[in-house]
């Protein structure tokens, strides 16, 4: 049998400086991620800007803060494999590979986004690069999920089928419904738990009776993955193992990526529900970009003009970004009634 | 090709053999379907025919209906088997929120070829919660079609084209009309094209619009009526969503008076919607209130004598017909 | 003392109204509540209640207009007082002819009440009365408390209603000089026809255009369609010229709806048939946007419909234009009647062989007359003639059009 919420897997909030520097460099790959962390980053900062700005219509939910998970994640993944995200969504677009001009215009209610304008921040998928859509219903994702991995099973590919959910939708019934029909089927499926503390108002130690949601794992006699998510390379690194295993046909593994959600539940969010403080030494200490910069520093992969460079060049992609959607037309209301059926 | 004489749980999984041998993405997904071929024995033949292509599930309704969603969603064309109408309750988000929006609210990106079965229906004495009759409530979601066969060449002809859908189409099958045999053409490319009704009884006096369980008693009805001169003509609605209301107005055109039958209960049903559609755009052509007949507002009571007294029965239709032709 | 009996007003806008009708003789004894009188506005027939018991002294006669809070009448306590009122108003307080008419013995009769209030009947009813021009009001309803329904309206076009008014005795008396052969009641499409007509010419300022078209592409038109086994009707063929004419001059396609010029967005050309019941006009919809092969299959059926009298509410109302074809009469020309609310009408004569004058040489041509007759309050006769050139361009040289 395979190991049930192995607890050595755990390096909660650990350091970096505390860990042994012994992972062999991965140069490229390494570069990229930190660019998409970066890139999800500025993105949301610039989403939220232009959201109190009154631009964006509506209301969006940002996972500042949470970049470690969704690039860690989908570092692991490949073009043709699933992910169902959540409405904190814009991190996993863009970790798997969606194009910031189609997601700014969709922010934006304009004809040119993914949507047409009619999904908006919520609710945006690329069926071209496997993202199954964003999920506005809490836990919406997980049978859909499921049942992207029996296509893969019964179509005998290699895909693997990942869901991207919080600690506010764990406690949904339906997880239990999808984790143990994907266990019995040894279906090829990532359930990433993103514990970023809070669901809405709610604190995770209040709304759920154990500490650490991979435990949940062992109820479905598939592995558990507790994992310190500001720590991209330790999410990478678990990910990894998961979807080794499920495209070997070994079946769902669960890893619990614990975060922080930086910014309030939406936009605008006045969050009475937490201490400011608590916020601000998240950032301070815990950002996972900062640690990951510092650690790519460290190992040689990037100077601080690089960085530079780096920012700079993703400011001037998420312009052009920013002005492809502000000229872009609205639809016309009449294309309200388009799309309904195929 | 001749029809032969099949029952509707034969049509159905004849229906079914015909389908998933010419297209290998369709699978079965649903509780208890290979020990018995389905609790109703629908389903026979196929687990022999099809291994591993109908799937024992646990009973986890939920994820049952999100799962045929995400396998439609990834080049699979998934029926779903609800094992019993009433339990669409358990799937409610995964059929209104995620299959009947998903195509719409990503802009029309990705198709989702999906066919939910539900048998339904009252009448085996099966009480409040295995007895009813749902539609209404799939009527009022866009992004779902709706289809409610009633005959048994309906009943394959209606499957066929639901499956060839490109969209999720919630299938309310009768569970008291299984046995229930009629003609069945032979053609493997028989369909019924979803969204056309069907004129089942040519009459001039009055129109019953009906579907489903509905359709026997309007024809039982329709006979009573003709014995004291009235003429009523059956439409048999087949599809609720898309309508085809083109068969509805020229049925109505011509005999300018209606009586809607189902077996749902009254308030809220499809027939008040049909009747809305009916004084809006068909004002001039009618010669008497649009009359409905359907089950009582309760939910079905068990005891043989409850039951009976809450559903419609062929008296009601032929008072109703009555009444609206003032005869 | 006295009741008096005034007007009411009857909602917001009302500020006079026609006294109808007295329910009860001059002097005879009215109770509260009784109905006493009838009125009319330009919105609703009021039965009025009387406001208490007393013995009827009119002062306005039947027929009078009558302005809101004004007296009509009186309720007087006794004989004594009705004495007095008739002294005490006398005609000064009254307009002349209603004076008279308010004496006792003058309007002694009852008029019959008219009918009033909403009458029960279904919708088809009412459609299909309106659609033939017939009044409700005489018509016995056959449905639940006595509503009329379709039946009962087909029934009374059918059997010609007694003549309203009373045909004239005085031929009895002094020995007849005129006497009827047939009286023909004017009901049902007759009626539509008689009411059409009239208004046509009564609110259009009609004027009629005639000129002459070759026919001989158009024979030729028809031989080749014939010999390809897809014959088509000269019809069909104006219809196809009117429509596609009627898109290059859509003030054409107009009606006037009170202070406003409506031009339609639809082409709908109605093309009058005769099936022996008086006229009918059934409908090409879309006329400009069939082929011709469709508008032939169309009027084939408008006019199988008619045959069997089949043809619907539906099918004979709301055209834009209409065609009027004698040329299979015989008739050479004429001054068609637009078919209102319509602004226009083509009349089309027969086709004949006809001398023309082609480069300084006799030739023998087919020839047609088209005579284009339109409101020319809304339509000048340079618009007129340019369409009408167009509709005959179209003729001669169908190629044009397809």
């Amino acid at each position: 049998m395979r190991p049930i919420a192995a607890p050595g897997e755990r390096r909660l909030m650990a350091k970096e400086k505390e860990r042994k520097d012994d992972r062999p460099v991965e140069k490229t790959v390494w570069r990229a991620m930190y660019r998409t962390m970066v890139k999800i980053r500025l993105f949301e900062t610039m989403a939220g800007e232009y959201f109190a700005a009154g631009q964006i219509p509506g209301f969006i939910h940002l996972s500042i803060g949470q970049e470690g998970s969704s690039v860690g994640v989908c570092s692991c993944l490949r073009p043709d494999d699933y992910v169902a995200t959540t409405h904190r969504g814009h991190g996993h677009m863009i970790a798997k590979g969606a194009d910031v001009r189609r997601m700014t215009a969709e922010l934006f209610g304009k004809a040119t986004g993914y949507c047409k304008g009619k999904g908006g921040s919520m609710h945006i998928a690329d069926f071209s690069i496997g993202i199954l859509g964003a999920n506005g219903v809490v836990a919406g994702g997980l049978p859909l999920i499921v049942g992207a991995g029996l296509s893969i099973k019964l179509r005998r590919t290699d895909q693997v089928a990942v869901v991207f959910f919080g600690d506010g939708a764990a406690n949904r019934g339906p997880v239990h419904e999808a984790m143990n029909l994907a266990a019995i089927w040894k279906l090829p499926v990532l359930f990433v738990i993103e514990n970023n503390q809070y669901a809405s108002t709610t604190p995770q130690s209040y709304s759920c009776a154990i500490g650490d949601l991979c435990m949940r794992a062992a109820a479905y006699n598939m592995p558990g993955y507790g994992v310190d998510g500001n720590d991209v390379l330790a999410v990478r690194e678990a990910t990894r193992k998961a979807v080794a295993d499920a495209r070997a046909g070994e079946g769902p593994s669960l890893i619990e990526n614990k975060t922080y959600r930086v910014r309030g539940h939406f936009e605008g969010d006045p969050q009475k529900y937490r201490d400011p403080s608590e916020v601000q030494r998240w950032q301070a200490e815990n950002d996972p970009i900062r640690r990951f910069e510092e650690y790519l520093r460290r190992r040689g992969v990037l100077t601080a003009k690089k960085i530079r460079r780096i920012e700079e060049e993703i400011r001037a992609e998420l312009d052009a970004a920013v002005a492809f959607a502000k000229e872009s037309p609205f639809p016309r209301p009449e294309e309200a009634l388009e799309d309904l059926f195929a | 090709m001749s029809d032969r004489v099949l029952t509707a749980s034969a049509a159905l999984a004849e229906a079914l053999i015909e389908e998933m041998t010419r297209d290998e993405r369709i699978f079965i997904l649903g509780e208890d379907l290979t020990a018995h071929a389905g609790i109703f024995g629908q389903f026979k033949g196929i687990p022999e025919r099809f291994p591993g292509r109908i799937l024992d599930t646990p009973i986890s309704e939920t994820c049952i209906a999100g799962c045929g969603v995400g396998a439609a969603l990834t080049g699979m064309r998934p029926i779903v088997d609800f094992h019993f109408s009433d339990f669409v309750t358990c799937g409610m988000d995964e059929l209104c929120n995620q299959a009947a929006k998903i195509r719409y609210m990503f802009g029309g990106q990705v198709k989702l070829p999906l066919v939910v079965w539900c048998p339904d229906g009252a009448g085996l004495r099966a009480a409040a919660q295995h007895s009813q009759s749902l539609e209404a409530w799939f009527v009022h979601t866009p992004g779902l079609k709706v289809v409610v066969p009633s005959e048994p060449a309906d009943v394959k002809g209606l499957m066929k084209a639901s499956i060839r859908d490109d969209n999720p189409v919630m299938f309310f099958q009768h569970k008291r009309l299984f046995r229930r045999e009629g003609p069945v053409p032979e053609d493997p490319e028989f369909l019924i094209p979803l969204g056309r009704a069907a004129v089942k009884r040519e009459g001039r006096d009055v129109t019953l619009f009906t579907y489903g369980s509905g359709y026997f008693l309007c024809q039982e009805a329709a006979a009573e009526l003709a014995r004291g001169g009235i003429e009523a003509e059956i439409v048999d609605l087949r599809t609720l969503k898309p309508l085809d209301f083109e068969t509805v107005a020229a049925s109505l055109r011509k005999t300018f008076r209606a009586v809607v039958v189902h077996e749902a209960c009254l308030t809220g049903g499809f027939g008040a919607e049909l009747v809305a559609r009916i004084q809006a755009e068909l004002f001039d052509f009618l010669d008497a209130p649009v009359l409905r007949v359907a089950a009582k507002d309760v939910p079905i009571p068990f005891s043989p004598p409850l039951e009976d007294f809450v559903l419609p029965r062929a008296a009601d239709v032929v008072a109703a017909a009555r009444s609206v032709c003032n005869r | 003392m006295a009741i008096e009996i005034a007007v009411p007003k009857l909602g917001l806008t009302m500020e006079e109204a026609v006294l109808v009708a007295w329910k009860a003789a001059p002097g005879a004894r009215v109770r509260q509540e009784e109905i006493v009188l009838v009125l009319e506005t330009d919105k609703v027939t009021f039965e009025m209640p009387s406001p208490g018991e007393g013995l009827l002294h009119p002062l306005v006669a039947a027929g009078s207009r009558i302005a809101v809070g004004e007296v009509v009448g009186y309720l007087a306590v006794d004989e004594a007082e009705l004495a007095r009122l008739a002294a005490e108003k006398p005609a000064a307080a009254v307009r002349l002819e209603a004076a008279a008419a308010a004496r006792p013995t003058a309007a002694a009769a009852t008029p019959p009440a008219p009918p009033s209030g909403r009458i029960k009947a279904s919708p088809a009813a009412r459609a299909i009365a309106r659609a033939h021009g017939l009044e409700l009001a005489g018509i016995a309803g056959s449905g639940p408390g006595g509503r009329i329904v379709r039946a009962d309206v087909l029934r009374a076009l059918e059997q010609p209603r007694p003549a309203p008014t009373a045909p004239a005795p005085a031929a009895a008396a002094g020995g007849p000089v005129l006497t009827a052969l047939e009286e023909i009641p004017i009901t049902g499409v007759r009626r539509a026809i008689f009411r059409n007509m009239h208004a046509s010419l009564s609110t259009q300022a009609q004027i009629t255009l005639h000129t002459e078209a070759a026919a001989e592409a158009l024979l030729r038109l028809r031989q080749k369609r014939k010999e390809a086994g897809a014959p088509v009707s000269y019809n069909a063929l104006f219809v196809q010229a009117i429509a596609r004419a009627l898109r290059r001059h859509p003030r054409i396609n107009a009606s006037v709806e009170g202070e406003t010029i409506r031009v339609w967005r639809e082409i709908h050309v109605g093309v009058a048939m005769d099936f022996g019941k008086g006229l009918l006009v059934p409908k090409v919809r879309h006329a400009d946007a069939k082929t011709l092969e469709e508008i032939e299959a169309e009027l084939q059926r408008l006019a199988e419909a008619g045959r069997a009298g089949r043809l619907t509410l539906d099918e004979l109302s709301l055209g834009t234009f209409t065609l009027t074809n004698l040329g299979a009469w015989g008739i050479d020309r004429f001054t068609p009647i637009v078919n209102p609310p319509e602004s226009a009408i083509l009349g089309v004569g027969r086709i004949e062989e006809k001398p023309v004058a082609v480069a300084g040489e006799v030739r023998i041509e087919a020839r047609t007359t088209l005579s284009l007759t339109f409101d020319h309050r809304i339509i000048d006769g340079a618009a007129g003639a340019a369409f009408l050139q167009t509709v005959c361009r179209f003729v001669e040289e169908p190629a044009l059009m397809l």
